[in-house]
């Protein structure tokens, strides 16, 4: 009972109301360890999932994974939870659950694999940061860390498949599958061959919007979201569809190709004059939408203004390697690095938006000694020197954006609109009446899309694997998810081709690594798929010395339950 | 006077009390702003900026004097999502609900009053057995298939009538006026309006028809009948303007209650409104914005049930003295 306060009460507030909670958690933690010795039953293992409503395949995947291990002779219980609560018991109360359904989703910068290799798994990263399973091995990180600073694409990419192997060996994840993206097209408005697909990514992406080559009269791009933007705004992102609308607005020193690697975008080039020295130049025909041509100056202060101050907080970790940087010529700059970072193109240069000093340096001064950040602040007119310009904002509704003509790369078609369509079914109606032509994410039955293809062949339709994974996640922590063995048979226990056809409808392929098929520069083709079945996880199980008696799991010896299960 | 005085206190302490279940509640809630940051590189320092930013940081007490204080000035505070004052974001998505709502309810009571008073004069006929079962089932069904129906047939059969938003694609206008009377806003409104009133049109229906059905055996009514009038002026002049009046005040209540429930017809036709955003701040745990569209809510049903009753005092004097 005790331990069910913290899942059920914001954790911040549960002693200010009630200081009866201190009490009580610390009633938990001299709670007797459960097993003691050998012969004792697994205690239950609540696995949590997403609910039905929010994720209905990762809800799905997780029943059928309960029942899976429920034939190990585990007693478990699938629980669904909202997002936030699942964050919350997941992110800020580490030691308090066991497994949990969890994804990384796909953005074109974890085309990089640093996020996924150093951020997932290092042990730095434990407490706090994204390795919430706890997972900590010496061996691992030792080449996390080199490879983030090996700069030489080739000996990088051995580590990254190294990482990925012991990864595998360890198990702190059973990977699931990798979805497919499914996204389509108007192939009577748009020339087939301009609409770009981005690996891992899909055909929404920055190449196809500035590309795009209208066939007749319909100049306008017409897109769809399934949830609101929360703000358009160069020093704050909230939610996806704000990313796809920023980045045509605001441009960026580099950008991710649609090969999945960095190229220099606002950058005429970049290049490490040594590991921890970069030197960029900028083109020399941009120009704000306000006319005023971008400059040296622009670049530096849209570095600096996360960089040196905290007044652009969701920026800051962008920059957190930088040290310093000089201008050293009319369109170039030094930037110092404190350590070594090779993804640091893709991390920094392709991440932080080139804003206008003339707009926001005042409003920069306006905050200065105040609790008040830059991304409270707004710019009615959004001024960028990306290929599109704000027209007008209902995030809602809609967004539309105009194409920047005096933009070096300007877009070809006129206008995109973005519209807010959370009815996945009204969506393909959209499609196919001609009020959506870029489906560009799509969240209903993958059939009902590919029967529209089939009945209308001005529908194209386009699907990628994902660069995200969705995946269970074990809390290394607490026993017997400390136990590699343990992890592996319930991994083993899986059978991702059911999931796939039951949960994914056929729309996603197997995971085997953290890092995707769809980049396959890194991804390790050595690490195969594990032999999976009942059979082999009770086998793994038994050579781990777990026993099943009377129907029950029971430990091995010397095995102890210390930590108190989840509520 | 004494009454009206009496029933505002009333109003003002409901308010109170509603403001006040709305500030904890959030706050009870699991989850906090912060899930929806997670980042790989955000420190303890940054979570505490964030957190300070939000004013999360203070004690329980201090943020529910801030927020009780401001929200006597006016001040909804700021989305933590939006970064813009919850009265702007709200200001938003209140056109396009209060259009949505009144309309909706204003098709929904005409019919049902003009129905439930015609009904109750074929009490006992084949028309009855008929339509109040019809009656009832429509109630009675989800809105979300009401409408999924509709945009089958009109929208992606027919194409009669756009399949979602609240304008075309790229719609330009000069002002907020002008687009809520334009053709196009108006070809999106029928859709949702249709369902919203099919939803919504058992109630009235079924009120004026039981209410009628008790006043057609009034002796007053008898005495028309004598006097030999005709029945359909009987039913119109006579009958259904007594029956109106429990009818008049679900109206008010009714608009208070859909205000904030129109979540289903909003996303079904992609409508705009305030119900969608309600959702998603849950969601998210915006507290102010959040609490600021619950606190608008409120504040219309309670303020409308405040007119109801002043009005029904006035109507009816027993009421004030009961």
């Amino acid at each position: 009972m005790p331990n069910s306060i913290p899942r059920q009460v914001s954790r911040r507030h549960a002693l200010t109301i009630m200081g009866a909670a201190t009490l009580l958690s610390s009633t938990a933690l001299t709670r007797p360890a459960i097993a003691q010795a050998a012969g004792d039953p697994v205690r239950k293992i609540v696995l949590i999932t997403d609910t039905q409503g929010a994720a209905p395949q990762a809800y799905q995947a997780g029943q059928l994974i309960a029942q899976a291990w429920k034939q190990l002779g585990l007693d478990v219980e699938a629980r669904p939870m909202a997002r936030q609560a699942q964050t919350d018991l997941v992110w800020f109360n580490r030691d308090k659950w066991d497994t949990t359904m969890w994804r990384m989703v796909g953005r074109p910068e974890r085309s990089d694999p640093d996020e996924m290799t150093f951020n997932l798994f290092h042990s730095s990263t434990a407490p706090r940061g994204f390795n919430f399973v706890g997972y900590n091995s010496t061996e691992y990180d030792k080449v996390a860390e080199q490879q983030r600073q090996t700069v030489d694409p080739a000996a990088r990419q051995k580590l990254i498949k190294q990482a990925q192997e012991i990864i595998s060996r360890d198990a702190p994840y059973a990977f699931l599958v990798h979805p497919n993206t499914l996204q389509a097209f108007n192939q009577t408005v748009f020339e087939p061959a301009s609409i770009t697909v981005q690996k891992g990514v899909g055909i929404r992406n920055f190449w196809t919007f500035i590309g795009a080559t209208p066939k007749g009269a319909q100049k306008t791009m017409i897109i769809n979201s399934g949830t609101a933007l929360q703000a358009i705004h160069p020093l704050y992102i909230a939610g996806a569809p704000d990313s796809w609308v920023n980045e045509l607005i605001w441009d960026r020193l580099v950008r991710i190709g649609p090969d999945g690697l960095p190229r220099p975008w606002a950058a005429e080039s970049f290049k490490f004059t040594d590991e921890k020295t970069v030197d960029v130049v900028i083109r020399g025909d941009m120009t704000f939408h306000d006319g005023k041509p971008v400059t040296i100056d622009d670049v530096i202060f849209s570095f600096e203004a996360p960089l040196t101050t905290d007044k652009s907080p969701m920026f800051k970790p962008f920059v957190t390697d930088i040290d310093r940087i000089e201008k050293t010529g009319e369109r170039a700059m030094r930037i110092h690095l404190k350590r070594v970072n090779a993804a640091f193109a893709t991390t920094a240069l392709g991440r932080v938006f080139i804003v206008p000093k003339h707009v926001w340096e005042p409003h920069l001064k306006s905050v200065e000694g105040k609790p008040d950040t830059l991304e409270a602040i707004r710019d009615p007119m959004n001024v960028g020197s990306g290929p599109f310009r704000q027209v007008r904002a209902r995030l809602n509704e809609e967004v539309v954006i105009e194409r920047h003509a005096a933009h070096w790369a300007a877009p070809k078609v006129e206008r995109v609109v973005l519209r807010v369509i959370p009815n996945a079914e009204a969506v393909v109606g959209m499609v196919r009446s001609g009020e959506i032509n870029l489906l560009s994410e799509y969240g209903g039955d993958p059939d009902v899309l590919e029967k529209l293809s089939k009945d209308n062949p001005a529908i194209k339709l386009t699907q990628v694997t994902d660069v995200g994974i969705e995946f269970m996640a074990f809390n290394n922590r607490r026993p017997p998810f400390d136990d590699p063995a343990f992890r592996s048979a319930l991994s083993a226990a899986i059978d991702r081709n059911v999931l796939i056809q039951a949960a994914w409808n056929g729309y996603a392929v197997e995971s085997v690594s953290h890092v995707s098929p769809a980049i396959d520069f890194w991804h390790s083709t050595e690490v195969k798929a594990p032999a999976t079945g009942i059979a082999v996880a009770r086998s793994l199980l038994d050579k781990a010395g777990y026993k099943v008696e009377a129907g029950r799991l029971r430990y091995p010896a010397g095995k102890k339950e210390t930590l108190q299960p989840p509520g | 006077m004494s009454f009206a005085l009496r029933r505002l206190a009333h109003s003002l302490f409901v308010l109170w009390a509603v403001v006040t279940i709305l500030f904890l509640m959030f706050r009870l809630m699991p989850g906090n702003p912060l899930a929806a940051y997670i980042n790989e590189q955000l420190s303890e320092d940054d979570q505490r900026l964030i957190m300070a930013q939000f004013g999360l940081n203070r004690p329980l007490y201090e943020q529910y004097v801030i927020y009780v204080w401001n929200l006597a000035q006016g001040n909804l505070g700021m989305s933590f999502f939006r970064r813009e004052p919850v009265w702007d974001v709200l200001k938003s998505a209140l056109p396009n609900t209060l259009i949505l709502t009144i309309t909706g309810l204003v098709i929904a009571y005409v019919f049902g009053i003009l129905a439930g008073a015609w009904l109750a004069t074929k009490r006992g006929t084949i028309t009855e057995a008929l339509l109040v079962p019809t009656a009832l089932a429509t109630r009675a069904a989800p809105e979300f298939w009401i409408g999924m129906i509709l945009l089958t047939v009109f929208a992606f059969t027919f194409g009669w009538f756009p399949s979602g938003g609240a304008n075309s694609a790229g719609a330009a206008y000069t002002s907020e006026w002008d687009r809520v009377l334009s053709r196009d806003y108006a070809l999106h409104l029928v859709l949702p309006a249709l369902t919203l009133a099919l939803y919504l049109q058992g109630l009235p229906l079924l009120l004026m028809r039981s209410t009628m059905l008790e006043i057609l055996h009034d002796e007053f009514i008898t005495m028309a009948r004598i006097k030999g009038l005709s029945p359909w002026r009987i039913t119109i002049h006579h009958a259904a303007r007594n029956a109106l009046l429990p009818v008049v005040t679900a109206f008010a209540l009714g608009l208070g209650a859909t205000l904030g429930g129109n979540v289903v017809v909003e996303t079904v036709f992609s409508w705009p409104g305030l119900g969608r955003l309600l959702v998603s701040a849950v969601a998210q745990s915006d507290y102010p914005l959040a609490q600021g569209a619950f606190f608008l809510i409120s504040l219309v049903l309670i303020v409308l049930n405040l007119a109801v009753d002043l009005v029904y005092g006035w109507l009816d004097p027993r009421v004030s003295h009961g």
